[in-house]
């Protein structure tokens, strides 16, 4: 008897208190964990529109291993579709890293009508699940670029945040994929909370031991302006290219806009992936890319004669009312007056006026060889034009922003113009190099980098790193980055006379398409030279002329010389903005822009 | 009759009586919280286990103090009469209708009466009186077949219910027979032939196979010849280390024992292959670790050693079990045969194994009582009753935590269940009565 109580005690004292294993098993019975989802941000236009709402859709989900006693005929007419198709959804279902014993999506974001015609006869097969679930709609359907989408978790991006990331997803969560989605996905998805609870035999909970709430996503307060930037859709129709709003006081982006756009509806709902497709590989106009800031092979043509002008006077090499001929023996012009200052030279956007400043920025006399002289002037020259962002990223809240291209010393030593057979070293002069003085050349210019380049020039002097999100949050703040004012190199004082220019190039020069009765725009006209088709337009401006409230760079390709649509389109952006309604003039403009068919002649071009 | 009520109060043991007290209201309160309903909170609810069991208690109590105003020679002289009326009713009960698939129940309103429950005091109380009788000598053949046949009677009846469980509290009557003068050699024969058995029925299940010198056997049969040789060995054994004029009769016991031996591996594997249901076997398998199949046949047991587990040094708290109770269930017949699992959680080893102290000090005090009687009548009866509580105690603990095959008996004085309160409490309030009267009599 007391050899059974011996035994009875060593083993009790096994059980429950020098081995764990049992008291593993009991919880493993007894707790349950819940995970609870919280609700992705919204996101909102400046003025509080919605931008990004929620939808409720459904998913259906199929546990392969259970789908028998099956009538197939009968679901794919429910669910009109064809039985290879269901064969291989099955498949699908119970390959990689679905398993043929847990549910996983067989149809996506099946929309409320949908479901419900589908729903009282989801019972009757076997296997068969559906999850309510939230989905992203966009009210307006406008800059689908910008905005970005949110997509089921890819294996590859689930493995990489399983092995060495923050361990933070599901196999089945959304995560954003591209636009402000992606680059405030940590903001926009919240905290996940999770409920314990202890259920009963049958599986049922019963109580709940503890809860950490989920928190809900924060909302982004956007700096676009929803009405603009439809407007700027509206008026790229037909068209491609590139518009971008900035607010120069801010750097806040108030449009931006890549033509051809899309209806960022077709990739939130269930034909995402012929969409997808459609969009992405068919289209061969690529309505994908983001242009404003992906396409930075973009020469900027004549607008960039405004930063030769500015880094030209800051360093000494001319000054105000240096006066230059208009020699065509250097390079091409059109015919007018001989440029006796900076102003008028840049009014009627002199090539040889522009040819002579930058060979005084290139070839300053420091060296006796023009050789080594070009590559100490050129790095000089390269420092300068980078305060200007150009050829810099541009810290821009969105995914894929590019660099651009100023070129140094070192690409034409060692990159140009092929890697494998450059130049080399002080085998180059200003000679070689000229076209860079008016924007041709070696020059790469993204249409964001044009347009801070206006709000640089509206601001005299500086500018912030433009960005898309005012408030993260409805009671937070921006990235402190976007706080910090960036300078150039250029003085205010030489401002003065670039703006002046500005405002007479639109005035009676070159620009004078972009005038605005009421308002005082400044701007600039480019013109690309393309040799294989029309020349692309572009046009940079901001309004008004003291105390400006909007900058902005439009750049239409294959849209001829930038007095034409560009600098069109920009005014009639310009003028929307700060007045909300067209004058006479200006909705005859918007006519001839809307009418305005160069996308569908050319869209063969590749 | 106030003077003899003063008198018998004086006499009563009060160890056994406090001990007996603290188990029954412990397992009333471990009964309330296992099966407690939300519906009916309080313990006197009647529609609830609990509320049936504290008035099954009482009925209980009563019923002792009753016995306690009977006369010890009355009570003595009732037994075969005690006992014709259980057996009577073991054989009426076989014809009631089924309650889980058993006949073992009378259904009178909301109770249920169980009688196989009453035949263990009516079994003792027959066996005391039988051996107590002036000129019956264990010794005798004739002694023993009778006793068997006491034990028999009422034994095979329950089987027919059937109730393999409670018929294995029957076994239990063997140590009072070792106490009365059995032969050792008896127990220790029985000894042996449970642990062969064992290992047969192990050999049987685990379908392990031996490979000698490249013949494979089958572990059971190899068993056989391990026996074989063993008898072989031992009769040589006893060639040479035992003198000559005692070798006879060794030579005779070890050749009937290793026959006996063999007789009992082949009737195991026989009974394993025929006797046995699959969840016999199961059962055993399981016992044997050789499955730890969660989810069918070692269900319970998985659930009741991860609530007992769960429980750890301090326990979680009366009420705050979160498996053996009726909210949960996760462990079956968690107010009856497993109603230690809801202590054990609630408790932890701290209660559990002050529990089985407890047990323990209660089976040490009634053996003490049995050892300081004149009255034989009075100590086999109190051997009676501390084997078979012993018998439950052992096999329920062993059952609920793992050490034996899951087999339904309720654990003493614990476990819900009206009929095995009072029919303990019977027992216990005869014991106390008869052990009041101790001085009084010379017999």
């Amino acid at each position: 008897m007391l050899v059974v109580t011996l035994v009875f005690g060593i083993r009790l004292l096994y059980i429950q208190v020098l081995n764990d294993d049992w008291k593993n098993r009991a919880e493993q019975i007894s707790h349950h964990k819940v995970t609870i989802h919280p609700a992705r941000g919204l996101l909102y236009d400046r003025n509080g529109e919605l931008l990004v709402a929620v939808n409720q859709v459904y998913d259906i989900l199929v546990t392969p291993k259970d789908v028998k006693d099956f009538d197939t005929v009968q679901f794919c007419a429910l669910f009109k579709i064809s039985r290879e198709e269901f064969l291989k959804k099955i498949e699908y279902a119970s390959t990689g890293y679905n398993v043929s014993y847990k549910a996983s999506t067989f149809i996506e974001s099946m929309s409320k009508e949908e479901y419900s015609r589908i729903v009282p006869h989801l019972k009757s097969f076997n296997g068969f699940d559906s999850k309510r679930r939230t989905n992203r709609g966009y009210p307006y359907g406008v800059a689908a670029h910008v905005l970005g989408y949110v997509r089921k978790i890819s294996a590859e991006q689930y493995y990489a945040d399983q092995n060495g990331g923050e361990r933070y997803y599901n196999q089945n969560d959304y995560v954003g994929v591209t636009g402000l989605e992606k680059v405030y996905e940590k903001e926009l998805r919240g905290e996940r909370g999770s409920a314990f609870f202890l259920r009963d035999y049958a599986g049922n909970d019963k109580t709940n031991l503890e809860e950490t709430y989920a928190i809900a996503g924060n909302s982004l307060y956007t700096s676009l302006d929803v009405k603009l930037q439809a407007y700027g859709e509206l008026l790229m129709k037909n068209k491609l290219g590139s518009i971008v709003a900035i607010e120069p006081s801010t750097g806040e982006i108030l449009a931006m806009i890549s033509a051809p756009s899309f209806d960022p509806n077709k990739l939130s709902g269930r034909e995402f992936s012929e969409n997808y497709q459609v969009l992405l590989n068919n289209d061969t106009l690529k309505p994908i890319i983001n242009r404003p800031i992906y396409n930075d092979n973009y020469r900027p043509g004549s607008i960039f004669k405004l930063v030769q002008a500015l880094i030209a006077m800051q360093e000494g090499v001319i000054f105000e009312n240096t006066g230059f001929a208009c020699n065509k023996a250097l390079i091409n012009c059109h015919n007018h007056e001989d440029p006796s200052n900076v102003q008028i030279a840049i009014k009627h956007s002199c090539n040889p006026y522009f040819y002579q400043v930058y060979k005084r920025l290139i070839q300053r006399g420091e060296e006796s060889s023009i050789f080594k002289d070009s590559r100490l002037g050129i790095e000089k020259w390269n420092a300068s034009v980078k305060s200007f962002g150009l050829g810099t990223k541009l810290n821009t809240d969105i995914p894929g922003v590019k660099t651009g291209r100023i070129p140094d010393a070192n690409y034409y030593d060692n990159e140009f113009p092929s890697k494998s057979n450059p130049y080399g070293k002080h085998k180059w002069a200003f000679s070689t190099i000229y076209s860079n003085s008016i924007g041709e050349g070696e020059i790469g210019v993204s249409p964001l980098q044009m347009a801070n380049l206006a709000a640089i020039i509206a601001n005299r002097g500086y500018y912030y790193t433009p960005h898309l999100v005012k408030k993260i949050g409805e009671n937070g703040s921006k990235r402190s980055e976007y706080l910090k004012k960036n300078f150039t190199m250029a003085a205010a004082k030489y401002f003065d006379p670039v703006v002046n220019a500005m405002e007479m190039v639109v005035d009676n020069g070159t620009a004078r398409a972009a005038k605005i009765d009421s308002i005082s725009v400044c701007g600039k006209t480019g013109t690309v030279q393309n040799e294989t088709f029309n020349d692309h337009s572009v046009f940079i401006a901001f309004a008004p002329k003291e105390n400006p409230q909007i900058a902005i760079a439009v750049y239409v390709e294959y849209g001829t010389w930038g007095g034409v649509w560009a600098a069109k389109i920009a005014s009639l952006m310009i003028e929307k903005y700060l007045l909300k309604e067209l004058s006479e003039q200006g909705k005859k403009k918007e006519q001839q822009v809307l009418d305005a068919v160069i996308l569908d002649k050319h869209s063969d071009f590749k | 009759m106030e003077n003899r009520a003063k008198n018998i109060i004086g006499k009563v043991d009060v160890p056994l009586l406090v001990l007996f007290l603290v188990l029954v209201f412990t397992g009333l309160l471990t009964v309330y919280s296992a099966s407690f309903s939300e519906e009916s909170p309080q313990i006197y609810s009647l529609d609830r286990a609990y509320g049936k069991q504290l008035v099954w208690i009482i009925i209980s109590l009563i019923m002792g103090v009753l016995i306690l105003t009977l006369e010890g020679n009355f009570i003595k002289n009732s037994s075969y009469i005690v006992y014709g009326v259980v057996t009577l009713m073991l054989l009426i009960v076989l014809f009631m209708p089924a309650i889980k698939g058993a006949h073992s129940w009378f259904k009178i309103g909301g109770f249920t009466i169980q009688p196989s429950e009453f035949a263990k005091f009516a079994t003792s109380l027959a066996i005391a009186h039988f051996l107590s009788t002036s000129g019956v000598k264990i010794q005798e053949a004739k002694t023993k077949v009778i006793v068997f046949f006491l034990i028999a009677v009422p034994g095979l009846l329950i089987l027919q219910q059937p109730d393999p469980g409670t018929l294995l509290v029957f076994f239990s009557f063997i140590f009072v027979m070792y106490r009365e003068g059995l032969s050792g050699n008896i127990l220790l024969g029985m000894f042996f032939a449970i642990i062969i058995g064992v290992m047969a029925i192990f050999f049987k299940a685990s379908e392990a196979n031996v490979n000698v010198f490249g013949w494979v056997f089958e572990a059971n049969y190899l068993y056989l010849v391990v026996i074989l040789i063993a008898t072989v060995l031992i009769h040589f054994g006893i060639t040479y280390l035992v003198m000559p004029r005692y070798r006879g009769s060794k030579y005779i016991t070890n050749i009937v024992g290793g026959a006996l031996a063999m007789l009992l591996v082949f009737s195991c594997n026989y009974a394993y292959d025929t006797v046995f249901k699959d969840r016999h076997r199961d059962r055993f398998e399981v016992m044997f670790g050789l499955k730890l199949d969660r989810k069918g046949v070692g269900y319970n047991s998985y659930q009741a050693l991860s609530a007992i587990g769960s429980g750890g040094p301090a326990g979680k708290g009366y009420f705050k079990g979160t498996l053996s109770n009726d909210k949960y269930k996760h462990v079956p017949e968690q107010s009856t045969d497993f109603i230690f699992c809801s202590w054990a959680e609630e408790w932890g080893f701290l209660g559990s194994f002050l529990l089985i102290i407890l047990y323990t000090a209660f089976l040490i005090r009634l053996i003490m009582i049995a050892e300081r009687q004149k009255s034989k009548f009075t100590r086999i009866f109190a051997y009676c009753t501390a084997s078979i509580i012993f018998f439950h105690y052992m096999i329920n603990i062993a059952m609920v935590i793992g050490l034996a095959p899951v087999i339904g008996i309720p654990l003493p004085f614990f476990s819900k269940g009206g009929s095995a309160i009072l029919g303990f409490s019977i027992m216990i309030f005869i014991l106390l009565r008869m052990d009041s009267e101790r001085k009084d009599v010379l017999r």
